[in-house]
């Protein structure tokens, strides 16, 4: 095995260790611990409250039209902060580079907006 | 304020020549933007548009192609695009494609009040990142592209939202094909773990300069197999073909036309600047999985078309056959890769991308007109009678069939011809042999057809078929053009020789 | 005078002349049917006569090619648009010349709807070009477009003019002759590079060049070869091969059958002679034995199977199995007699049985039954047809005196000089010939008619009109065939020198030639 590959080899030992690990412990729990099923206990726990109805009901499809813009504007910033932090360095390029992708999602929210996405009906 | 410093040095942006990217995406733009600030536009104003700006990309990409005969090939950006005339003619082809899906898309949608900017702009976005896989010479902007591409194919593919079958072609397309992203992902990060690039030139480069170490060598191997996997789900070559009958018969037929020609078109190119432009060095390891992907998609392609009933299911099967022919021509290709005299291989592939991609836009746009005088019914039984309703129609979607059958006179079989003599002139008989055959049986499936069209009669009350004078014009020019190709196509081949000198 | 000299480009006009017709034909109206015959009339005949013109201006002393012409098509690929008709090409383009008109002026498709006739004569007109330019091609390129490309229209013919099983019969016709076509597209590209490094120098699919210049080794050559030589068998047919016959045969509609025994089944025997013969010479004599018995079996299968039949039309089509056996019989014997008359027995075979279709057509228009059983007693009701069907008749089974002798006699004797006891057992095949066409005969058109055939229409003036030149051809060949062999033997003496010269095999000397065409007189 080459050298390079060698380097690989810890992170093999590492995976096997904490599988390793999990068994022995969950094996010595299941072994050790008393088993009295009840039908509370099958409940799903929900903050330690009742569930109520069916864990495969429908969310309102709006949150997750706002879960989507929340991650595309997040994914802006993550990409707008590094550059803020050298924008001097990547100068006039850097600048007109960054307003071009900024205006194409602010193009996708103008389009999202028209479309009447943003209204809470 | 903004001066620049030693450490960072932009790279020039050489805009004229990035023209045909601009184009479609500000095409797509003012699409998107401008649609949704104004109300509905008028008759068909969407598509034409479209179709502009298709024609306005692909008439910058001839400038281009004069530029590069002038002056030579270059890269662009800093080396992230190739600047030759395979990026050239993937670019004409893709524009070609979606000019014509542009036309037919608009009467389909205006017929069935569903008209509005989206669909087109997803058509040019789509567009562009089958243009960028064409034209990539890093492999992180080819996945840019794939991805581009194959978002947009996405959403398209669940276009109408009114037929399930479409949800579920969408839906489809959607998990199999990001699985295949994974794939076409891991395997450029292996390739780049092995030669410490993901710029193409670079990576012949330290092919080049450095003996390799074994454990690299693994690395790239296991990448190119990762990369071939993910390919062919893309090109849809058997083994990977699964999904192609459920999303080209589910998709709404406008989009099947696009994804057969557009997405092969950009799917192939990626290909070819992976394998044979990227790792000519390992080409003995790749062409047999090439060989051996081409004859399970001729021969498993061909047959399973001949037992299908629905119309769009037999050419989503005989568009598996000919991604086998095509796959015929990058194992040419291979043979020679990365050499002075590289052989004909590529050209080949690349001109029968192009013929191939106006042939099924044809072939859908006449598909496309029959079922929707057939309530959407696509089976053979919808085709019958088709000759006496609307023998231009017939004529025409009958020169389609010929074509893709490869018989002589028509662009089709320019395509295979030019195939066949790659693989025969690297002395690949037995496949060269293989393919034949598997023409012919597909033939047996274009003759179905056309014995449904002209021999059999349909019931009385069927209506004609109105034919829109959009989806006529693209079914009009696409039939002139297999005709014109079959007669005269020396100056096609010409151009396409000129694909061998690349940048990198 | 020299072909070469002229600058009236008559092959190519042979082509288009065609091709413009059909094209007329599709532009016109549907409504104006009788523009359309006068069209298809028009440029058929046109065709006809420039091709008998072709004949007559034929130098027929010269051996090689004449009225060459050549320009260049797909440089790229080293492809011309490249046609000349020597000896061997030159009647069977007459055949189609005349053939053509005949069949299209004389015979109306039996389902007969003017608005259907539109495709139907231009389908016909492109067959006729297609035909025309696999005769006259020496491109391997061309050769092998016009080749394919004659399937579409005839695979439409019959597929839409023809009888009850149609559809099945087109598809299988189209689908053999295809899977063919495929093994010969991989072999022509392998020859043209294999040649291009072997002594041609560069890629070019100019077949004289090739065949004057290429140095094949044994082995690669004989690869070549099988590959043509699956293409032209199929097409013969060559016995195991040969099942899409009859049932093209008999579902196609009357010109279609007559066009299809006439002058495409020739398209593999000529291919087995310009494509094998003459560019694999070596493969050829080395593959002899194997096509001599399967010629022979041919013959015998197709003449017994043809006695079994009960339908007339496919009586037909077996013999002609039959007769395509003596001509691969006369062709893979390689003797100057052999082959001249293996060319002759081509453009008879296409005369006598491509009238036979016409009268078995005929007899169908008629009596709307092609079943041997129900026919009865014809020559009391129409002798005049039944003398017609008489004379056509025994020129099939080669009664002295009619062109069908000429030429089986010709292969016989000169095959018997190389290969004799072949010849021993095909001259039964002359026997079983007479057997079951006299015996069809004496069945339809000897007795008493029953109720049905006493009605039986004499031959009307039309049909007459289209018989005659058959009959004429037939008996003229018979009587006096020396202007047709004299001008045949020196391309057939020049391919046999071009065999002797690669090979080094020796042709058995012929007694003189002059002899036997002075035998009919």
């Amino acid at each position: 095995m080459s050298l390079f590959l060698r380097d690989y080899l810890t992170v093999v030992w590492f995976g096997l260790a904490a599988i390793l690990l999990a068994g022995l412990l969950l094996g010595v729990a299941a072994a050790v611990r008393p088993s009295r099923p009840s039908k509370e206990k099958l409940i799903a726990y929900e903050s330690g409250v009742d569930p109520v109805g069916m864990g495969w009901s429908q969310s309102q499809i709006r949150y997750y039209v706002f879960a989507l813009l929340f991650v595309i504007f997040d994914v802006e910033a993550v990409f707008i902060f590094p550059w803020a932090t050298a924008v001097e360095r990547y100068g006039w390029f850097g600048l007109i580079t960054m307003l071009i992708f900024i205006v194409l999602l602010l193009d996708g929210l103008v389009y999202a907006w028209k479309r009447g996405l943003l209204r809470w009906v | 304020m903004l001066a620049q410093d030693d450490f960072f040095l932009a790279p020039g942006i050489e805009w004229f020549h990035l023209g045909p990217v601009i184009a479609l995406v500000s095409g797509a733009l003012v699409l998107l933007v401008v649609g949704a600030l104004t109300p509905r536009w008028p008759r068909g104003l969407y598509a034409y548009v479209t179709a502009l700006t298709a024609a306005v990309a692909g008439g910058l990409a001839v400038f281009n192609w004069n530029d590069i005969t002038d002056d030579g090939v270059s890269t662009l950006v800093g080396g992230a695009l190739a600047f030759d005339t395979f990026a050239q003619m993937i670019t004409i082809t893709v524009c070609a494609a979606t000019l014509l899906v542009a036309l037919v898309t608009d009467d389909e949608l205006r017929r069935a009040g569903k008209d509005g900017p989206e669909v087109y702009a997803l058509f040019l976005i789509a567009a562009t990142g089958a243009v960028v896989m064409g034209s990539a010479n890093d492999l992180i902007l080819l996945f840019l592209g794939l991805e581009t591409l194959s978002l947009a194919l996405y959403v398209l593919a669940a276009s109408d939202r009114e037929r399930p079958t479409s949800q579920e072609a969408g839906i489809k397309y959607f998990v199999l094909g990001g699985f295949a992203s994974a794939f076409f992902l891991y395997g450029i990060a292996l390739i780049y773990g092995g030669t410490q690039s993901t710029n193409i030139g670079e990576i012949i480069g330290s092919f080049q300069t450095s003996v390799l170490l074994d454990g690299k060598d693994t690395l790239v191997l296991a990448g190119i197999a990762l990369l071939i996997v993910g390919l062919g789900f893309k090109v849809a070559a058997v083994p990977f073909h699964m999904w192609t009958p459920d999303v080209y018969q589910g998709a709404p037929t406008n989009v099947t036309a696009f994804m057969a020609s557009v997405g092969k078109a950009g799917a192939f190119a990626a290909m070819l600047r992976v394998l044979v432009i990227a790792l000519p060095f390992h080409r003995d390891d790749w062409r047999p999985a090439i060989w051996v992907l081409a004859v399970l998609s001729l021969v498993i392609g061909s047959v399973l078309a001949v037992v299908q009933t629905d119309v769009k299911r037999m050419l989503a099967y005989s568009s598996i056959s000919h991604a086998g022919f095509i796959l015929v021509g990058v194992e040419a290709a291979g043979h020679n890769a990365g050499e002075l005299a590289p052989g004909d291989g590529m050209p080949s592939v690349l001109t029968y991308l192009l013929l191939y991609s106006v042939l099924t836009v044809g072939s859908f746009a006449v598909v496309s007109l029959v079922a929707r005088n057939n309530g959407g019914d696509t089976s053979l039984d919808a085709f019958k009678g088709l000759a006496q309703r609307r023998p231009t129609i017939a004529l025409a979607l009958t020169v389609f069939l010929l074509a893709q059958a490869g018989v002589p006179l028509t662009s089709g079989f320019i395509a295979k011809w030019g195939v066949i003599q790659a693989a025969v002139e690297e002395e690949s008989y037995a496949i060269a042999i293989i393919a034949m055959v598997a023409a012919v049986v597909a033939a047996f499936l274009y003759l179905r057809i056309m014995v449904s069209t002209w021999l059999e009669t349909g019931a009385e009350s069927t209506e004609r078929e109105a034919v829109p004078f959009s989806t006529g014009v693209a079914v009009f020019s696409a039939a002139a053009f297999t005709l014109l190709i079959g007669v005269w196509p020396g100056w096609l081949l010409d151009a396409a020789e000129s694909v061998t000198t690349y940048a990198k | 005078m020299n072909g070469e000299a002229l600058d009236f480009p008559i092959l190519s006009m042979l082509v288009f002349m065609p091709v413009a017709g059909a094209v007329i034909i599709t532009l016109l109206s549907k409504r104006r049917p009788e523009y359309m015959k006068l069209v298809a009339a028009v440029s058929s005949v046109a065709t006809g006569a420039m091709s008998i013109w072709l004949t007559a201006e034929f130098n027929g002393h010269e051996s090689g090619f004449q009225f060459v012409s050549k320009h260049s098509w797909i440089e790229q690929w080293g492809i011309s648009w490249h046609l000349g008709v020597d000896g061997i090409s030159l009647f069977l383009i007459l055949l189609t010349g005349v053939l053509f008109p005949l069949a299209i002026l004389g015979i109306d498709p039996h389902n007969d709807d003017p608005a259907k006739n539109k495709p139907y004569l231009a389908w016909l007109l492109l067959l006729e070009a297609g035909v025309m330019g696999s005769f006259m091609s020496l491109d391997l390129f061309l050769f092998f477009v016009f080749f394919e490309i004659v399937l579409v229209p005839m695979y439409f013919l019959i597929g839409g003019w023809g009888y009850e099983g149609r559809v099945q019969a087109a598809t299988k016709f189209f689908l053999y002759t295809m899977i063919g076509s495929a093994f010969m597209l991989v072999s022509i590209m392998a020859t043209v590079f294999i040649a291009s490094r072997n002594g041609v120098g560069h890629v070019t699919f100019d077949l004289v060049e090739i065949a004057e210049h290429a140095e094949f080794a044994a082995s690669t050559g004989r690869w070549l070869f099988f590959g043509f030589a699956v293409a032209f068998a199929v097409k013969v047919p060559i016995f195991p091969l040969h099942t899409w016959l009859p049932d093209a045969h008999t579902q196609a509609p009357t010109a279609g059958s007559v066009v299809l025994a006439g002058v495409m089944l020739k398209l593999g025997t000529y291919g087995l002679l310009r494509f094998g013969l003459y560019l694999f010479p070596e493969a050829s004599l080395w593959s002899r034995h194997l096509w001599l018995s399967l010629a022979v079996i041919g013959i015998i299968y197709g003449a017994i199977a043809a006695t079994m039949q009960k339908d007339l039309k496919r009586l037909v089509a077996y013999s002609s199995v039959a007769h395509l056996g003596f001509i691969v019989l006369g062709i893979f014997a390689v003797t100057s007699q052999s082959i001249t008359g293996a060319v002759m027995q081509m453009v008879n075979h296409g005369v006598s049985t491509g009238a036979l279709f016409l009268l078995v057509g005929m007899i169908y228009e008629r009596r709307h039954t092609r079943q041997i059983a129900d026919l009865k007693g014809i020559q009391s009701v129409a002798p005049i047809f039944a003398a017609a069907f008489m004379i056509v008749m025994l020129s099939s089974i080669g009664v002295p005196g009619l062109n069908g002798f000429v030429g089986e006699y010709l292969i016989l004797i000169g095959s018997f000089m190389s290969a004799r006891w072949y010849v021993v057992v095909a001259s039964t095949g002359v026997i079983l010939a007479a057997l079951y066409l006299l015996w069809a005969y004496q069945r339809v058109f000897h007795g008493e008619p029953d109720e049905a055939n006493k009605t039986f229409a004499e031959l009307k003036l039309k049909e007459a009109a289209v018989l005659l030149p058959f009959i004429a051809v037939i008996v003229f060949a018979g009587v006096y065939p020396k202007p047709i062999l004299e001008r045949i033997e020196p391309a057939v003496d020049a391919l046999i020198t071009h065999v002797e010269d690669k090979t080094g095999y020796e042709s058995p000397q012929p007694a003189a030639v002059a002899t036997i065409s002075e035998e009919g007189e």
